[in-house]
């Protein structure tokens, strides 16, 4: 097996890389996902911002809607009942009432000191699904509360409401207070002394609590704006009652402080005429406000907070089966969006409205939380001198928002999807190329053996494959063809030369021989011998190549027969010995026979070749050793000659033909490189192998032969 | 009367030689150069021994075409390949033909001389018609080896040897139970270029012929390292 080596990451490894190109997608889509938000917002606040234009048209002009409220009459104090956000909690406390404590308005201060005397109070006022809310946060430092047992309801600090109710009639309520708690609230005589009919009425609720200071109380109650008239005239006194004995009004502090007892306030709603005409336009997920010139709400419809369940409905079955990928989606989303939510500065509401009371429209996108984000357009409303007030509309972006969250779960689930298919694709596909490449390569190296002959004259792996190993497997099988060819013409060239040769040293030797017949004289002539000589030395070679050439051939015409490995050997030995006396050749086998499967006189032909070899290099007066043995399934011959000892190249080349390693010139054999070729050929043919080493102890050189063991005698010598 | 000897050789120069060689023996020597130059000759007259050359120009069997012609007009005619064409293949062929010798070059002009002579004499004796052995047979256990007609017979069952093997046979009779050394049989082959395995591959040969009549032939015994010993019993 031919050994692995990479010298750089493999075809799988490479694919995988450029594979992970294909995570650029993702984000390339996010962008452009960030860049449609951008347009559908845009386009939303767009929309919004015609709304607005659309509802302040029609109020364009209209100054007589605005006017019927004073904007800041002199010494009139407008209570204005801001928008309730959210619900109230009648606890005596103002901690709900968010963001409207600096709307207070104080009442009873001293307009010049801006001190503050007993009785003073400040007061927001707020509504909410048709309730009136009001808190109070009254200074007294002494306070009286009611005495339970007393009929009279004026002597205890207390707070009067006067109004117009529903039927136009005056209506005077009085909150009563038996200490911190629930109040009661009455309808009172019009001397505000007893109550009209003795019970309270219970459609007004509140409660009281000390301040935390101590130094007075805070009154929080609601009443249904249905007890107002149309005109919701309203107005709140505030007694003072100090003298826990005598118990008689000490100050009163009214909303209206120059008008007597029984005047009203005005309390300022939202326009109900504005309303109207802004009612049929609201839409759903879109809150329409419009302002006035003083930023008071008079009309609002819709709303832009969604009730119902939050998830888009699109997104679920869109992601289908993806839904495993969906936390993994969340995480990059969350990563892709970080950037993305600081982005948006929010600007305050109030700065809209102040650009659009100011006189021109502007749309900006506002982050109410982490799950939710509005865009407010405003636009001014002209009259005819003046701006009038403002039309903002507000709605959310849950549409868009929940549109590119289930795209980029869509983007990125698919691509995560794709992005795993391609890359088993990828390495399927690589791995499979690797796989044919190695398999290829495995056979276009098994083609040619160690020794560098061809096994094969075709590549049959991918020979029918259209693509480019295809193209290569026929490539090489074509170069194996043609190195074939070549190595058929270089194989029959021994033959061919022998054949070309053995003519002219015909005519050579014959000529010398008639030459010696025709003139004896020259039958002694030095030359005469020389050129014979020279012609029997031609011969043998050309007839030394054209044996080993053939050799392969005509082994494979020859018969194999279990043998006596240990006789022939012992017997060759023993005629070696006496024929090359006073060299020693000595042998040592089992003793009990070796069988082989071989051609008799083949073996010869080898030990010939070996034992010459050995002669050769052996140092004189040493011993050739023979050994025989068995190994395992084998039948191991060693020659051991003491010599020179060889070089790593040439233990490893000196099988192959034409390696001689021979160096004497006055040798007057004939050496063509050809015995241990003719060696290592006939081993192969048996089953078997050859091969060279150095002793360990450096003495000489072994020349070792395996010859498998006949098969049916193997294991079981006689 | 001198016996006609023809010879086919396209090498101008072999031609010569062997035509100066042969004729020096005592014979009548007709040398033509090609195919067809010695079909016209034959066509006149049949030699009594052919001497042929396998490759004749560029006809690379013109040699075999010319044997089959030759003894087709009369088969008893002795011919001798001697070729630079010495594959085991050709020599096969070339005998299975009816070729009586197969000689390969370079060859030793009197060996030539010699195998010419034995095979006229052979030749004559064959069609003096004698099929029993000659009074010069020689016997040695089941084998009968003759000499003069180069016939070689055991237990009584004719053996189709060449020439050489012959001649390598009766070495290795001579001294039954001795071991005849790889030397001697080389001499007996009389060519110039013999290797062990030249002997080795004719020894084969000559085996095969003799299990080819009697399977259980072992009369010739490998003597590994030194040459080979009869050992008929």
């Amino acid at each position: 097996m031919a050994k692995r080596r990479f010298r750089g990451p493999s075809l799988a490894t490479k694919l995988m890389l450029l594979g992970a190109a294909l995570l650029s997608l993702p984000y390339f889509s996010l962008r452009q996902l960030l860049a449609m938000e951008q347009f559908l917002i845009q386009g939303q606040a767009q929309a919004q911002l015609l709304t607005a234009e659309g509802i302040s048209t029609l109020l364009n002009g209209r100054d007589d809607l605005f006017n019927d409220l004073p904007l800041s009459a002199e010494g009139y104090a407008s209570l204005y009942a801001h928008p309730l956000p959210s619900a109230i909690r009648l606890d005596g406390r103002d901690g709900d009432w968010d963001g409207l404590a600096e709307r207070r308005l104080v009442f009873g201060a001293d307009p010049d000191s801006g001190n503050r005397p007993d009785g003073s109070f400040d007061l927001i006022l707020g509504e909410r699904a048709d309730q009136l809310y009001a808190v109070l946060r009254i200074l007294d430092r002494d306070r009286i509360w009611r005495d339970p047992d007393a009929l009279r309801l004026d002597n205890a600090d207390h707070v009067r409401l006067t109004f117009q109710d529903a039927s136009g009639a005056r209506g005077r309520i009085q909150l009563t207070f038996s200490g911190p708690g629930v109040l009661t609230a009455y309808a009172m005589d019009e001397a505000w002394r007893f109550a009209s009919d003795g019970q309270p009425d219970n459609r007004i609720q509140g409660f009281v609590s000390p301040t935390n200071t101590g130094e007075g109380y805070v009154v929080e109650f609601r009443l249904p704006l249905a007890m107002l008239n149309a005109r919701e005239s309203f107005g709140i006194s505030v007694v003072d009652v100090d003298d826990p004995v005598g118990r008689s009004p000490r100050t009163m502090v009214q909303t209206l402080p120059t008008a007597g007892p029984e005047a009203f306030n005005l309390i300022v709603l939202r326009s109900p005429e504005v309303l109207n005409i802004v009612e049929g336009l609201g839409y759903a997920g879109a809150r329409i406000l419009v302002i006035d010139g003083e930023r008071r709400v008079r009309a609002e419809t819709g709303a832009y907070q969604r009730e119902g369940p939050e998830a888009p409905p699109l997104s679920a079955p869109a992601l289908g089966p993806l839904e495993f990928f969906r936390p993994l989606v969340r995480g990059l989303l969350a990563i892709a969006l970080l950037g993305q939510a600081d982005s948006t500065d929010p600007i305050a509401s109030d700065a809209v409205i102040d650009t659009a009371l100011a006189g021109s429209p502007l749309a900006v996108r506002r982050r109410l939380s982490d799950e939710q984000e509005i865009i407010m357009a405003a636009v001014p409303i002209r009259g005819r001198e003046r701006t009038l007030g403002a039309v903002v509309v507000e709605q959310d972006t849950d549409e868009i928002l929940a549109l590119q969250r289930d795209a980029l779960d869509r983007i990125i689930g698919f691509a995560v999807l794709t992005i795993a298919l391609v890359f088993l694709a990828l390495l399927t596909f690589s791995l499979r190329l690797a796989w044919r490449i190695r398999g290829l390569g495995a056979e276009a190296s098994r083609a040619i053996d160690q020794q560098g002959r061809l096994r094969t004259f075709e590549l049959r792996r991918e020979a029918r494959a259209g693509d480019e190993l295809g193209e290569l497997s026929r490539n090489v099988s074509q170069m194996l063809a043609r190195l074939n060819q070549h190595n058929q013409f270089l194989e029959n060239m021994p033959r061919t030369l022998r054949h070309e040769i053995n003519n002219p040293l015909n005519t050579l030797s014959t000529s010398l021989q008639n030459l010696e017949d025709t003139q004896p004289e020259l039958a002694d002539s030095k030359y005469l011998d020389a050129a014979r000589r020279g012609v029997q030395r031609i011969g043998a070679i050309v007839q030394n190549l054209a044996d080993a050439a053939n050799l392969e051939e005509s082994l494979k015409a020859e018969d194999l027969e279990a043998l006596d490995l240990e006789a022939l050997v012992e017997s060759y030995v023993r005629n070696s010995a006496a024929l090359q006396a006073p060299r020693r050749l000595t042998f040592q086998g089992p003793g009990n026979g070796v069988t082989v499967e071989a051609a008799d006189y083949r073996i010869e032909q080898l030990l010939d070749k070996i034992i010459d070899n050995a002669l050769d290099f052996a140092l004189p007066d040493t011993p050739i050793a023979v050994v025989l043995r068995r190994e395992r399934s084998d039948a191991v011959l060693t020659i051991r000659n003491q010599g020179p000892l060889l070089s790593e190249d040439t233990l490893a080349s000196m099988f192959d033909s034409m390696v001689t390693r021979r160096d004497g010139t006055n040798d007057t054999k004939l050496h063509f490189g050809l015995g241990l070729y003719v060696v290592r050929v006939i081993a192969a043919h048996h089953g078997g192998s050859a091969l060279a080493r150095n002793l360990p102890d450096g003495s000489g050189v072994e020349i070792e032969v395996r010859l498998p063991l006949a098969r049916r005698l193997r294991g079981n010598a006689r | 009367m001198k016996k006609t000897i023809a010879i086919v050789e396209d090498d101008p120069d072999q031609r010569e030689n062997y035509r100066d060689a042969i004729t020096k023996k005592g014979y009548l020597v007709r040398a033509y150069g090609s195919r067809a130059e010695a079909l016209a000759g034959f066509e006149q007259a049949l030699p009594d021994l052919a001497i042929l050359d396998i490759i004749l120009g560029d006809e690379i069997d013109a040699g075999f075409e010319l044997c089959r012609d030759l003894l087709a007009r009369r088969p008893s005619l002795p011919v001798l390949f001697l070729t630079e064409r010495i594959d085991e293949i050709d020599k096969i062929s070339g005998l299975r033909l009816g070729a009586w010798d197969y000689l390969p070059k370079p060859i030793s002009l009197d060996y030539l001389a010699e195998r010419i002579a034995s095979l006229l004499r052979i030749g004559s004796q064959r069609d003096g018609g004698a099929t029993a052995p000659s009074p010069s047979a020689q016997r040695i256990g089941d084998l009968v080896l003759d000499q003069d007609a180069l016939l070689v017979s055991w237990k009584g069952q004719s053996i189709d040897l060449s020439g050489t093997e012959f001649r390598m046979l009766a070495k290795l009779v001579r001294a039954p139970g001795h071991a005849v050394s790889y030397e001697t049989l080389m001499n007996a082959t009389m060519q110039s270029l013999v290797t062990n395995n030249t002997i080795n591959t004719h020894m084969r040969n000559i085996r095969k012929k003799f299990e080819r009549v009697d399977s259980s032939f072992s009369a010739i015994k490998s003597e590994y390292g030194y040459g080979y010993r009869w050992v008929g019993s």
